[in-house]
């Protein structure tokens, strides 16, 4: 059980280190499955997407796009069969909170599914589990067999005439499969290579059929806003990105975990009064939305970690991790240990990201040997900009923003390993 | 609306809607540099060369997969755009072997190109990739792995043209590299070396094996012709330096190839350049042959004909013309034949193929040919394919069926007694026992009707005969169906249903259905279940024959037949023959002449005296090989004119050397009537001769003096003779050629036939009983032997056999056994048999495989070391006389 | 018939080939049969089975060390956790131990970064590691033997 940090919100994870997981009656018990009988007996799927709609929902896998009209555009389109896919190829690292949800309250997924299935006109669930989850794969599959006994899941659900089947899939290692065309892929049996888009999978999705696709915090919201509505809901969070978000706290600090909070909470508030601060030295920095994710220096420690206010500072909240580095901390070697994922985790397919990758590692490796050359900083950032324009998803697209905030706060430590020297003695030059 | 319009870089053009950027610009030629984009494969988005801005969407997208919407106003080309596009090649050449000075694709590498015109002058990225050895383990193909900038091309083309789905990616990310099979040699791989991969490698990871330092790009005349081995007629583009033709490439335009071409096609031309090659004339003294002058050899040939003629008659001459050779030289034979030798003994090898397609497709439809277009199978719902095996026969048109039901969504269903690729592909497959198809056409007819799926109102108003056919139908229950041909009841009522319900079903049918006995029948009962189904004079559907050879179509359209004229005009009908009497100027003979086997029965029994041969091996493709070669021994006088000393041309008294396909000018007809241009690429090989120009200088010996200065004088005269061809015109036929029937100047040609009308005005409806096949197999010749061909040759061998690539990779025949049969007989995989049958043996290796059923054994004909037409029968179907080569009962011994 | 049939089965089908295989990988041959029961070519099976890292096409040891390299496990003091474990077992990343026991294998995130640094042994989670805790995990698994 992952260590939920003092959480006075939940909306997600009400039932998280409450309800023995593996019981579907202690989850009925906290109202569960009342969502799915509510849908089925009372509303109409046009009811149920406005009230999603209402809600303001934003995906939680880290794009945020608005999750009711997500499932507007797979409502409306005509062709069948319809898919739902829950998105629980949790990869980014520093992030565990997909995890925690899919250990702790499995039903609350399915439940989730059904619901969008419903609202959408969708029959048929796939849920994408890492192959490394294998406990979250055991916890689902107890789950999924429960809900079909109980019939939630399968033929005829709550007598509605409404059937719905779930079926599991595991993932084989794999970053990319966790973007939502390389999981499509994936689930056909083929490489997890991404698909240029459009067409989005509203349209064209799995198997070139209309495909929802949501991840798993954001289907852990959907029974809660369902039985207590969209404006219970927006009590939560800003105006612009309402609700709560589960963030998940790592590095440096006293206690890591995970933690819900409003939407908008700031890093400082998260550090000092979740994380009990700092271990021993002084912050230096902080990664916010795993790998891909900005360096946020100590001018930001008061922004709010909401999507809207990151993207007006040109970045993004992503999956939600945050990993706080300390002084001790070289912020080139991190660069290094960034860079290394991306090029173990580029698909290949497209040219920019599968050479773009393998280069930049090899110039931050000379660097953090004392073998860069001045040209080599400016050469990274063109080399990750024409990554940024160019690559074909988001994984090349998206590492120029490590790159160039870690240069924004640190060039001149960068600049100092090109002459020689680690100012914080961790690269052996 | 269906178009729209935008601008590209200012420029208004319109476009159709649903294409992207850079289908637009291409057209338009406006230039995006490009990859991983290749017209005719699916977009793959990798190489990410083509982004392009687009005004009012942030960034920048990618032309190949981005679709042209209304107003959109493209910019292709800025400095940000540039300096993208330079870095990602930059990029690229940082893993890329840097050997343009002795690499094959220089002068012709995209890569080279692209980093040239981004002015790239630096090496931004040092070279990090370790050097991997080439991959030389095909006849054909060199991989290098070093130049593969892994676009993915030869991926898709492997999996969506040849639907083979031998290479692919293997690792992920920087790691990524280009497998065949399971990171195998090629050879030890599926691949079956069309070399789609290397006509669309952008850079040179994959080039001809055999070109290698044979020329470079630049110093190659290139000369557009079509492909002389099947009747696909795929266009070609033959690659020359110092007049040797080097590279072959599909044509892209090609209508029918659509730039796909098969090994034999891609690989196989260097039997032009054999050292094999007749080079002079040659006549026989005392048994041996001696090189001999034109003047000397055409007197001879002459003096010898006409002495013959006037010995013995007109009837004791005969000839053989060639499905190989041009449409105008099929023309001139037989015209030569009728009025020089003064009979109607003409003939060629169509009569061993498609004589009773012609036979029945006529008493049925009006017209004996294709009804319809390689290009439509794509507009069918359900394609039926029986007795072709058409991925190694006609391995274009095969790998289109792969690619259309796996790509397509169109149905395949096959009838075959043999495991062929394309079963693998189909959705059905009914194997039936050798030599019961018209049993099972009338049982899936029976069902068709009993069930009300048949098309009432076609046959209605469309066709005539219907009730007298019901009658013979209605024998077939499904139960005795299965007795007599093995298919279980249930898969035939399946098949039906396919079939019966989809909206266009196409007939598709080869070999396996007219070399029987029963093959006019076989041919009729196609044309009744197609006539049943309303399936005729549509696009995508009809009764579709795939002709064999190059130019069968060409050589029975002009009347190399002894029954017709050019145009099947019937020789028997007095007006038809008082027309070409006029347009000849000499008296034509009415009477009918002999065909293939018949000549060679009167030749053996003395009847006939002198023969002329043009590029035909009688002495392989035959039936009953012994008694072929008795008839030819018994002959006063045999005169072979090849390009090569074939087993026939070394029986002949006097053999005149032909050029192949690329030493002259002509036409050829495809399977689906369309007539396409040759272009002479090469000047003969040493003394040889022009086909054409050899027989004008026979007839002008033997007092018919023709003048013709080109084949193109000689299509002017057909188009004037020849309906059907009105108005084929050399002028005319350019890249895409013309369809017959094309009556006249301004027609455009026709893609499908009987459209409102059939040929003969209504389509008739034949009842046809059920005959089993002449020769079962019994106690002392217990299996059924059936003949065919593999990928690797053609026909007799002549040509495939005398290219290294080919009879590199195929060196030998063999018989295929079942493993139950193989275990009785106690034979072991590549042993030696002795194979016989009532007219002759053989040695040959074995082969077991699950391909044949139980009982059932299958040899090719091309291997003269183990001619298997030793063994075939030569009884004949009574209607069209061709010999059941499908059906034979042979004994099996282990040696 | 080769047509894809059951192509979206081939993840799960090449996962339980491995699961099943005593030295956790997964066999030329058996590689063969999944392509064959999926409608697979060889090509794209192999595609397939060495894009996914969980899969291996060498024979591994009876457990499989995966070690966390991510962001927070590296920033958490990964470097000495793969020191001590190449020096206990006398392999390098990728290798497996000559009596077959162990196989040691870098891999991206394993979702436990609170307890970073983290390593799997084929199923169990072992988080909060120090060069110590290492050693005596190590102990403790030969002594089964």
């Amino acid at each position: 059980m992952i260590k939920e940090l003092k959480s006075p919100l939940r909306v997600v994870l009400d039932n998280y280190g409450r309800i023995n997981p593996e019981s579907i009656e202690e989850y009925i018990a906290q109202d569960g499955y009342e969502a799915v009988g509510k849908v089925l007996r009372e509303m109409r799927p046009e009811q149920v997407l406005s009230e999603v709609k209402a809600s303001g929902l934003q995906g939680r896998g880290g794009a945020a796009f608005p999750t009711g009209l997500k499932w507007e555009f797979t409502a409306k389109a005509k062709a069948a069969p319809k898919y739902i896919i829950c998105n629980a190829d949790e990869g980014e690292p520093g992030t565990f909170k997909d995890r925690a949800i899919l250990e702790g309250d499995p039903h609350k997924i399915i439940e989730g599914m059904i619901i969008a299935g419903y609202a959408v006109g969708a029959h048929y669930g796939y849920i994408y589990i890492r192959g490394e989850y294998l406990l979250s794969i055991n916890r689902f599959n107890k789950a999924l067999k429960q809900a079909r006994e109980h019939r939630f899941v399968g033929e005829d659900v709550f007598g509605s005439g409404f059937n719905f089947q779930i079926e599991i899939h595991q993932g084989a290692g794999s970053y990319v499969c966790g973007e939502e065309t390389a999981l499509m892929e994936s689930l056909e049996g083929k490489r997890g290579n991404p698909r240029f888009k459009p067409p989005f999978p509203p349209s064209s999705g799995l198997w070139g059929k209309p495909t929802l696709i949501n991840n798993v915090e954001t289907l852990a919201n959907i029974a809660p806003i369902i039985l207590k509505g969209a404006d219970w809901f927006r009590i939560f969070g800003t105006k612009e990105c309402p609700g709560t978000k589960v963030y998940a706290i790592s590095g440096h600090v006293k206690e890591t975990g995970l933690i819900e909070a409003p939407m908008g909470i700031t890093l400082r508030e998260i550090i000092i009064d979740y994380a009990q601060g700092m271990r021993g030295s002084k912050f230096k920095m902080a990664q916010v939305g795993g790998t891909a994710g900005a360096i946020l220096g100590e001018d930001m420690l008061d922004v709010p970690l909401d999507y809207a206010s990151l993207v007006e500072k040109g970045l993004v909240l992503g999956s939600g991790a945050i990993l706080v580095m300390d002084e001790t901390t070289c912020a080139l070697d991190m660069l290094k240990c960034f860079l290394n994922f991306f090029k173990r985790e580029s698909c290949g397919k497209c040219i920019p990201c599968r050479v773009g990758t393998e280069k930049l590692l090899e110039l931050v490796t000379a660097i953090s040997r004392g073998e860069g050359k001045e040209d080599d900083i400016d050469l990274m950032l063109h080399t990750a900009k024409v990554m940024q324009k160019t690559s074909l998803c988001a994984l090349g697209q998206s590492l120029i923003l490590p790159i160039s905030t870690i240069l924004k706060y640190f060039r001149e430590e960068v600049t100092e390993h090109i002459k020689g020297r680690c100012p914080t003695g961790v690269c052996k030059i | 609306m269906n178009t729209v319009n935008l601008t590209i870089n200012g420029k208004l053009v319109q476009a159709e809607k649903g294409s992207t950027i850079i289908e637009v610009a291409l057209a338009n030629g406006i230039k995006i540099p490009h990859l991983c984009y290749e017209k005719g494969l699916s977009i793959a988005g990798t190489c990410r060369v083509c982004m392009v801005k687009i005004k009012d969407r942030p960034g920048m997208e990618a032309a190949c997969t981005t679709e042209v919407v209304e107003g959109m106003k493209v910019i292709t080309s800025d400095e940000e755009i540039d300096e993208a596009r330079k870095l990602i090649v930059e990029l690229i050449l940082s893993e890329h072997k840097h050997d343009c000075l002795v690499c094959e694709s220089n002068g012709q590498c995209e890569l080279q190109d692209l980093a040239y015109d981004l002015g790239i002058d630096r090496i931004l990225f040092p070279v990090s990739k370790s050097v991997e050895p080439t991959e030389d383990s095909s006849q054909v193909i060199l991989k290098d792995p070093n130049k593969c900038i892994l676009c993915g091309r030869c991926v898709r083309s492997c999996a969506e043209i040849t639907v083979q789905r031998v290479l692919d990616f293997a690792a992920r990310g920087s790691g990524t590299f280009l497998i065949s099979g399971l990171d195998q040699p090629l050879v030890d791989t599926d691949c079956v070396s069309c070399g789609a991969c290397i006509q669309t490698c952008p850079t040179g990871a994959l080039t001809e094996k055999l070109a290698r330092f044979q020329g470079r790009s630049w110093e190659f005349r290139k000369v557009q012709t079509v492909c002389p081995y099947c009747g696909v007629g795929c266009q070609i583009e033959l690659n020359i330096k110092n007049d040797k033709i080097v590279k072959v490439y599909g044509v892209e335009e090609g209508p029918d190839n659509k730039g796909h071409l098969c090994v034999k096609g891609r690989f196989g031309f260097d039997y032009v350049h054999h050292k094999d090659r007749l080079t002079t004339p040659l006549i026989k003294h005392n048994g041996k042959f001696e090189e001999a002058s034109w003047d000397e050899a055409l007197n001879l040939v002459a003096t010898k004909f006409k002495e013959l003629k006037d010995k013995y008659g007109s009837d004791a001459l005969a000839g053989l013309s060639s499905a190989k050779c041009t449409n105008e030289e099929n023309y001139l034979f037989q015209k030569f034949i009728r009025i020089c030798f003064g009979t109607n003994n003409v003939d060629h090898c169509a009569r061993l193929c498609h004589a009773s397609t012609v036979a029945g497709l006529t008493r049925a439809f009006g017209s004996g040919a294709m009804t319809n277009s390689i290009r439509e199978f794509e507009r069918a719902d359900v394609i039926l394919v029986t007795g072709s095996n058409t991925t190694e026969t006609h391995p274009v048109i095969g790998n289109y069926f792969k690619h259309l039901a796996a790509y397509n969504g169109t149905k395949l269903m096959v009838v075959d007694p043999r495991a062929i690729e394309l079963t693998e592909y189909a959705e059905i497959w009914l194997r039936q026992k050798s030599g019961t198809d018209v049993a099972w056409i009338n049982g899936l007819m029976n069902i068709i009707i009993n069930e009300g799926l048949y098309n009432k109102e076609f046959v209605e108003n469309r066709t005539e005969n219907f009730d007298e056919f019901r009658k013979v139908v209605s024998k077939y229950t499904p139960g005795k169906v299965e007795k007599i041909t093995g298919i279980p009841e249930e898969k035939l009522i399946a098949a039906a249903r396919m079939y019966g319900k989809a909206d266009r079903g196409s007939i598709v049918f080869a070999m396996g259905i007219t070399q029987h006995t029963t093959g006019t029948d076989n041919v009729l009962s196609l044309a009744n279940l197609a006539m049943l189904c309303g399936n005729v004079g549509r696009e995508g559907t009809g009764v579709n024959p795939l002709r064999g050879q190059n130019n069968v179509q060409g050589a029975c359209d002009l009347g190399a037949l002894p029954n017709v004229y050019p145009g099947y005009q019937k020789v028997s009908e007095a007006k038809v023959r008082e027309n070409f009497e006029t347009a000849w100027g000499v008296k034509l003979p009415p009477k009918d002449g002999l065909t293939v086997v018949e000549i060679m029965d009167a030749a053996s029994k003395g009847e006939i005296k002198g023969f002329y041969i043009m590029g035909e091996n009688p002495m392989l493709s035959d039936p009953n090989l012994n008694h072929v070669r008795e008839g030819l021994e018994n002959l006063d006088f045999l005169v072979v004119q090849d390009i090569f000393l074939t087993e026939t041309a070394e029986l002949a008294d006097v053999v005149l050397p032909g050029v192949s396909f690329a030493e002259k000018n002509g036409t050829f007809t495809n399977t689906c009537r369309r007539i396409q241009l040759l272009h002479k690429a090469i000047p003969p090989i040493g003394k040889s001769r022009e086909d054409w120009k050899i027989i004008m200088e026979i007839g002008k010996r033997m007092g018919y003096p023709m003048a013709y200065h080109s084949p193109r004088e000689i299509m002017d005269e057909i188009a004037s003779l020849t309906p059907i061809y009105g108005g084929v015109h050399f002028d005319r036929l350019g890249e895409q050629g013309l369809q017959w029937p094309c009556p006249s100047r301004e027609h455009p040609g026709t893609p499908y036939l009987h459209k409102d009308k059939f040929t003969r005005g209504k389509g008739l409806f034949t009842p046809v009983d059920y005959i089993p096949p002449a020769e079962l197999p019994d106690e002392e010749y217990p299996f059924l032997l059936s003949t065919g061909r593999v990928l690797y040759h053609f026909h007799t061998g002549s040509l495939s056999r005398r290219s290294k690539p080919l009879d590199g990779i195929a060196p030998e025949g063999f018989l295929e056994i079942s493993p139950q049969d193989a275990e009785k007989l106690r034979i072991k995989n590549n042993g030696w048999v002795r194979v016989s049958s009532r007219r002759g043996k053989l040695k040959v290796k074995v082969k077991i495989t699950h391909r044949v059923d139980k009982g059932v054994v299958f040899m090719t004909f091309h291997f003269a070391e183990s001619a298997v037409n030793l063994l075939t029968s030569d009884a004949l179907d009574p209607v069209a006389k061709i010999p059941e080569y499908k059906v034979s009962a042979v004994k099996i011994e282990r040696i | 018939m080769k047509l894809r049939n059951k192509e979206k089965d081939v993840i799960a089908l090449l996962s339980k080939a491995q699961r099943e295989n005593k030295h956790n990988y997964i066999t030329e041959d058996k590689l063969k049969l999944i392509a064959q029961e999926a409608g697979l070519s060889y090509g794209e099976v192999y595609g397939v089975v060495t894009f996914y890292s969980l899969f291996s096409l060498k024979p591994r040891g009876e457990y499989i060390i995966r070690v966390c390299d991510s962001g927070p496990c590296h920033l958490m003091g990964l470097k000495s956790i793969f020191e001590v474990l190449e020096k206990e077992l006398k392999i390098k990343v990728g290798e497996t131990t000559n009596d077959g026991m162990f196989t040691l294998e870098e891999v991206s995130c394993l979702g436990i970064c609170n307890e970073a640094p983290v390593m799997m042994i084929n199923e169990k989670v072992c988080g909060n590691l120090t060069p110590q805790k290492i050693r005596e995990i190590l102990r403790e698994l030969r002594k089964k033997k």
